[in-house]
């Protein structure tokens, strides 16, 4: 990179790091009472909590769609492919359809997220390794399975909620959109803990991305062991997007957003910044949409219609500008 | 550097099937035949990108597939015509991959500056910081040989170098090529469609028809009516120009 590009890419990160620790306070400050402590004190702690996981699925979801997109090398892929989404849709519907709304799995919010994170690591791991092998490595192959198995998740759910008692219904729906309500420090812990497991054992990966980018035959070429290289990349990035759904339900399409903009904005190839200038993205729309929601709205809207219908029409104008695909 | 008997099925239906020959260091090999005769398989299996069913690819007294891929890369480099890149990537940039066996992603200042004496070769010193997919065709091949100098190995092999270039970029890549071998010291190996770039520019030819080679040899025992006739089936009429014997076929 030359030294122009350098620079500017650096102011642009700033202006974004700026940006995201203005949402941040905004966030935790705007409609609290500083005249009483007692109310400020218990302002931030319901606050707290949620801005960390919001944070950290900014950067679960901001980091994984990166990676996934490099790995797949294409940028307008989203990492709802993967099928988490609508696997996390089916297992509420099943534990409420099978326990009923008011079991300790639909109840409790650490059973849930426990429940919810076995069952996508299991999957995740049986995709995208061992069917990731079984099928030469063929990257499209994988995708076409997570679309096909994206389906099979979602017929079985609307199967179950056809039958389902209307009330229990009524309960469910709340839980099967994103939201950041059901955090608790454990949670955000514990997803701290999986997400620096996935970084540390993938750090090698991580730093073959740029030539990744080359494409299969140049990063052979380069000495890149790259089918491994690859696996275990894909099997990191749906463990990271599993972990932030289980945390706060569907949101992966975020990631096409982010991603995007990112690269929009940092005209380069290096991962480092990408990856950076995409989580940062992310902690803007997610917080600063968090206080629209919270304040403006007052909560009669949830943040992800807003990052559907806002994600869907950048999605459409990614589209459309491109001249290749 | 030799293949001993490798074959490769796809469907069990062989379309390489027990090639074996060596390849002459510090000279040109072109590798010809019609579509679908092997050529670009067998040069997929000697540069590790295909996977072979059998037989043996010696690289200095060793099996490639024992190699160090790492390793392997400081002294054997592939071009494919695969080159398909998402990313904002400049010239320079590319150029600089081709240190990448060496330094992993840090280049030192000796890895600077024979990336920059790559771009200067390939006389790319004004594109340097232009964008990939900003340039031609022709500029973004140059790049691309100029990624493989920078790679600095023995053994160079190019998979179709002309193919999408015009006369004049496909002749200027065929000069490169013969610069390559003479002033830089390197085995160059390239698959071509065009036979009469490998009957002026190649040392040696190895035809293939039918997934086997068909013949091997010099430039002047390759190149003639009969053999040609016999590999390509159609008429051929061979000249005589500048010392080299070119084909016209129609």
């Amino acid at each position: 990179m030359n030294n122009r590009a350098h620079g500017r890419n650096l102011r642009r990160l700033a202006v974004l790091v700026l940006l995201a620790v203005l949402a941040a306070a905004a966030y935790m400050l705007v409609g609290v009472k500083f005249s009483n402590e007692k109310l400020f004190l218990y302002a931030m702690h319901i606050r707290a909590p949620k801005l960390a996981a919001m944070v950290i699925t900014a950067f679960a979801i901001g980091g994984a769609s990166l990676v996934f997109q490099s790995v797949i090398n294409n940028t307008i892929v989203t990492p709802c492919l993967l099928g988490m989404n609508s696997l996390y849709t089916l297992i509420h519907t099943a534990v409420v359809f099978f326990a009923g709304s008011g079991s300790l799995l639909a109840v409790n919010a650490n059973a849930s997220f426990a429940v919810d994170l076995v069952i996508m690591a299991v999957a995740a791991t049986l995709i995208y390794s061992y069917f990731f092998k079984k099928t030469n490595h063929n990257v499209l192959y994988v995708l076409l399975i997570g679309t096909v198995l994206t389906s099979f998740f979602s017929s079985i759910q609307s199967t179950l909620v056809r039958v389902m008692d209307p009330n229990e219904y009524d309960n469910l729906l709340s839980t099967l959109v994103a939201s950041f309500s059901n955090i608790n420090s454990e949670i955000i812990v514990f997803s701290l803990i999986v997400l620096a497991a996935v970084i540390v054992v993938l750090r090698k990966d991580l730093a073959l991305l740029n030539v990744l980018t080359l494409g299969k035959d140049q990063a052979i070429n380069l000495g890149v062991d790259y089918d491994n290289c690859i696996r275990r990349l894909l099997l990191g990035v749906t463990l990271c997007i599993a972990v932030a759904t289980a945390m706060v339900g569907p949101i992966s399409f975020l990631g096409l957003i982010i991603a995007n903009l990112s690269r929009q904005l940092l005209k380069t190839y290096r991962h480092g910044w990408l990856i950076l200038g995409s989580v940062l993205f992310g902690v803007i729309v997610l917080v600063g949409g968090q206080v629209i929601v919270e304040h403006v709205y007052t909560y009669s809207i949830p943040v992800s219609v807003f990052i559907t219908v806002g994600g869907g029409v950048y999605f459409l104008y990614l589209l459309l500008t491109r001249q290749r695909v | 550097m030799f293949i001993k008997e490798i074959t490769k099925k796809y469907d069990g239906k062989a379309v390489v099937d027990s090639v074996s020959f060596e390849i002459p260091k510090g000279k040109v090999l072109s590798l010809i035949g019609p579509n679908g005769a092997g050529k670009s398989t067998v040069m997929g299996i000697i540069s590790r990108l295909i996977a072979r069913d059998a037989g043996i690819v010696d690289f200095k007294g060793q099996d490639i597939g024992k190699w160090k891929s790492r390793e392997l890369s400081k002294k054997l480099a592939i071009l494919t015509q695969s080159n398909h890149i998402q990313m904002k990537l400049t010239v320079s940039e590319l150029v600089a991959f081709g240190r990448f066996p060496y330094s992993g992603g840090r280049l030192t200042k000796e890895d600077e500056k024979i990336v920059d004496q790559a771009i200067a070769y390939m006389e790319l010193e004004e594109f340097r910081d232009r964008f990939i997919d900003e340039l031609s065709g022709g500029q973004r091949q140059r790049a691309y040989i100029a990624m493989v100098i920078a790679q600095d190995t023995e053994y160079i092999l190019l998979d179709e170098p002309t193919n999408n270039l015009d006369i004049y970029h496909a002749t200027n890549m065929m000069k490169t090529v013969r610069k390559l071998c003479d002033e830089l010291g390197k085995t160059v190996v390239l698959v071509l469609h065009e036979i009469n770039y490998a009957a002026f520019y190649s040392d040696y030819i190895c035809a293939f028809a039918d997934g086997k080679i068909a013949r091997f040899g010099t430039v002047e025992e390759v190149m003639t009516r009969e053999n040609l006739s016999e590999i390509y089936q159609v008429d051929f009429e061979i000249q005589m120009v500048k010392g080299k014997p070119l084909a016209i076929y129609y």
